[in-house]
């Protein structure tokens, strides 16, 4: 089966409407050190994703005060990682569907800005913890969901209806019925973009966190991102029948072992401060999904 | 029989905006959350707001900093906090006050203690509505659970224990009457179902709903009586314990994990926790609401 996907998604000639610094940008983040031009002049040729990424750095998700004004302003202020975050959102944020997804692809949206979103919330919390990283790790580990809705799109839809109608999640329809996960599709997608390791760890095994062979704290941090996620309005839009104990999944000891101050963690407190962030969320997925603004000076 | 209550709704006297800009509510927020376990979310500050303004009127105060040092360096520090409190949850009793938690209780709770208690030759579900005040969660409790009483709890008994410290919020629980306000979440459905109409304003939940709600007082820090509850499946305790300093808190929390049998849940107030005041009751979340799980012996994760 998996050659099947990986085969079926080598097929793909791109990805529909994603800009073409997108692959481009995914290699310069790959990289250890980057220099602050080489993002600048790679962000440059398409002057309606520059101009997005300006709006989408002042909203209090990045938390601007002041408007940056170019691409060079906001590195300033907010440093190279997180504009390339930035800008990797309004990419992905580009990837609108020519044709009807089984998952609306706002929803679909929602909950991978809004796991990119806890995911910093939480490595916040946790000394030592790569922000970005995480923020990343939360945007991306879903993509195998774009797949399925592009190129198995067949075999898909049925998927994302009896979910919905039996309210169970979705990953386990699509083993009972497809016979693989988005984490498969996705993984075969991440090898195709050479994502990272840790990035294509997190895509396949955001599931079944104990079988990562890297960088599991990462791909725990993805997990538990999720549920909560999906716990808190920003699932994939239907009502999941179930209860989610956090502290007792497997997840939180493999992050805990990591960073020691998990443990004090309010999960209470936490879970309540995410409401705030979902209104947030859905003010950043109007965002990327506006209408670009009129080109300023980049 | 036509019933049309007009659908009232909570009105907040300030909008949200300026009036919450002062960093001063926020701290007021930290130390509320603090002392009850309470969280106002950004967009519910200006009700916090609100209750300061409110309280700061009663007292004569003009500056928000005035009224953070009553809150927190006077003498009266403590009974000004409970005033605030007070003003904080006023108005948010009501029939249907929490659907997250509703649809928990139904959708995945309910069909958890039923596999539970097939085994069982008495099937009975216990629940304890903590704090009833005038009856609202408890007959919401049962209307839900008589829903369910042709599918899920089929051939079941259902008990629900309503208490109170308060004498007359006993009494007006079990008249059952209820106006616009404390129905405004109440659908029509409901609404012809389960209730008679009183007067043009007002309804009564009928005998049927009754039945199943036994009202009687009873005082949370009275040890021995606290004994006697035992044999609950859930107990909703809402915006109750936020009066309770930590140690009594603590005790009460203590007991109703024993009230509870094991696998049963736990249930505050929508934006209340117990901080980490517990640790052996577990933190688990349901879409948009959060409980606390006594674990089952089976699960292993005592």
């Amino acid at each position: 089966m998996t050659a099947t996907i990986r085969e079926r998604v080598q097929r793909i000639k791109t990805m529909p409407a994603i800009p073409a610094v997108f692959l481009p940008l995914l290699k310069l983040l790959a990289r250890d050190e980057v220099e602050v031009e080489e993002v600048v002049r790679l962000v440059s040729y398409d002057s309606a994703i520059a101009a997005q990424c300006l709006r989408v750095a002042s909203s209090p998700l990045f938390a601007m005060s002041q408007p940056p004004k170019s691409i060079k302003g906001a590195v300033m202020s907010l440093g190279l990682r997180r504009v390339e975050t930035i800008i990797l959102t309004c990419c992905l944020g580009q990837a609108f569907p020519s044709k009807k997804w089984a998952l609306d692809p706002i929803v679909f949206w929602k909950h991978s800005l809004g796991c990119a979103m806890v995911c910093r919330k939480i490595s916040e919390k946790l000394a030592g913890a790569d922000r970005e990283k995480a923020y990343t790790a939360g945007l991306m580990h879903d993509i195998g969901f774009m797949v399925n809705c592009m190129v198995f799109s067949k075999e898909f839809a049925p998927v994302m209806e009896r979910a919905c109608r039996e309210e169970i999640p979705l990953h386990e329809v699509e083993q009972a019925t497809m016979g693989f996960t988005h984490c498969e599709s996705g993984r075969a997608l991440a090898e195709k973009w050479a994502l990272a390791d840790d990035l294509v760890e997190v895509i396949s095994h955001h599931h079944t966190v104990e079988n990562s062979q890297k960088a599991q704290p990462l791909v725990a941090l993805v997990h538990l991102s999720d549920l909560l996620c999906r716990m808190r309005g920003m699932g994939y839009g239907y009502y999941e029948r179930r209860k989610v104990d956090l502290i007792a999944d497997p997840a939180w000891a493999i992050l805990q072992q990591e960073y020691h101050d998990l443990e004090g963690m309010d999960l209470a407190r936490f879970t309540f401060e995410l409401d705030e962030a979902v209104e947030e969320t859905h003010t950043l997925v109007s965002m990327v999904f506006g209408p670009a603004p009129a080109t300023s000076e980049i | 029989m036509t019933i049309s209550l007009q659908p009232a709704r909570a009105q907040p006297s300030a909008s949200t905006g300026g009036e919450t800009a002062d960093p001063l509510y926020r701290q007021i927020r930290d130390l509320v959350y603090k002392v009850s376990g309470i969280y106002k979310v950004e967009e519910k500050l200006y009700l916090l707001a609100d209750a300061c303004g409110r309280r700061m009127k009663q007292v004569g105060m003009r500056t928000l900093r005035e009224y953070w040092d009553r809150l927190t360096a006077s003498s009266n520090r403590d009974a000004e906090l409970r005033e605030l409190l007070n003003e904080i949850t006023i108005g948010e009793t009501c029939l249907f006050r929490s659907q997250p938690q509703l649809d928990a209780l139904r959708k995945v709770i309910l069909p958890e203690l039923a596999a539970d208690k097939t085994k069982q030759i008495t099937k009975r579900l216990r629940i304890w509505s903590a704090g009833c005040s005038t009856g609202e969660e408890s007959y919401t409790l049962a209307m839900n659970m008589l829903e369910e009483s042709d599918r899920l709890l089929k051939d079941w008994t259902i008990e629900i224990i309503a208490t109170d410290l308060n004498d007359r919020s006993v009494e007006a629980a079990k008249a059952g009457i209820y106006g616009d306000y404390a129905l405004r979440n109440t659908t029509d459905f409901y609404k012809r179902k389960y209730f008679t109409m009183v007067d043009e304003k007002k309804l009564r939940v009928r005998p049927e709903v009754k039945k199943l709600v036994t009202f009687s007082r009873l005082n949370l820090q009275d040890d021995s009586r606290m004994l006697f509850m035992k044999g609950m499946d859930l107990i909703f305790c809402c915006n109750v314990l936020i009066y309770f300093d930590g140690a009594s808190k603590s005790k009460v929390i203590s007991h109703f994990f024993s009230n509870l049998v094991y696998g049963g849940y736990f249930f505050l107030g929508t934006s209340e926790s117990l901080m980490n005041l517990n640790d052996q009751f577990h933190l688990v979340h349901f879409p948009g609401t959060i409980a606390y799980w006594k674990p089952s012996l089976s699960s292993g994760k005592l």
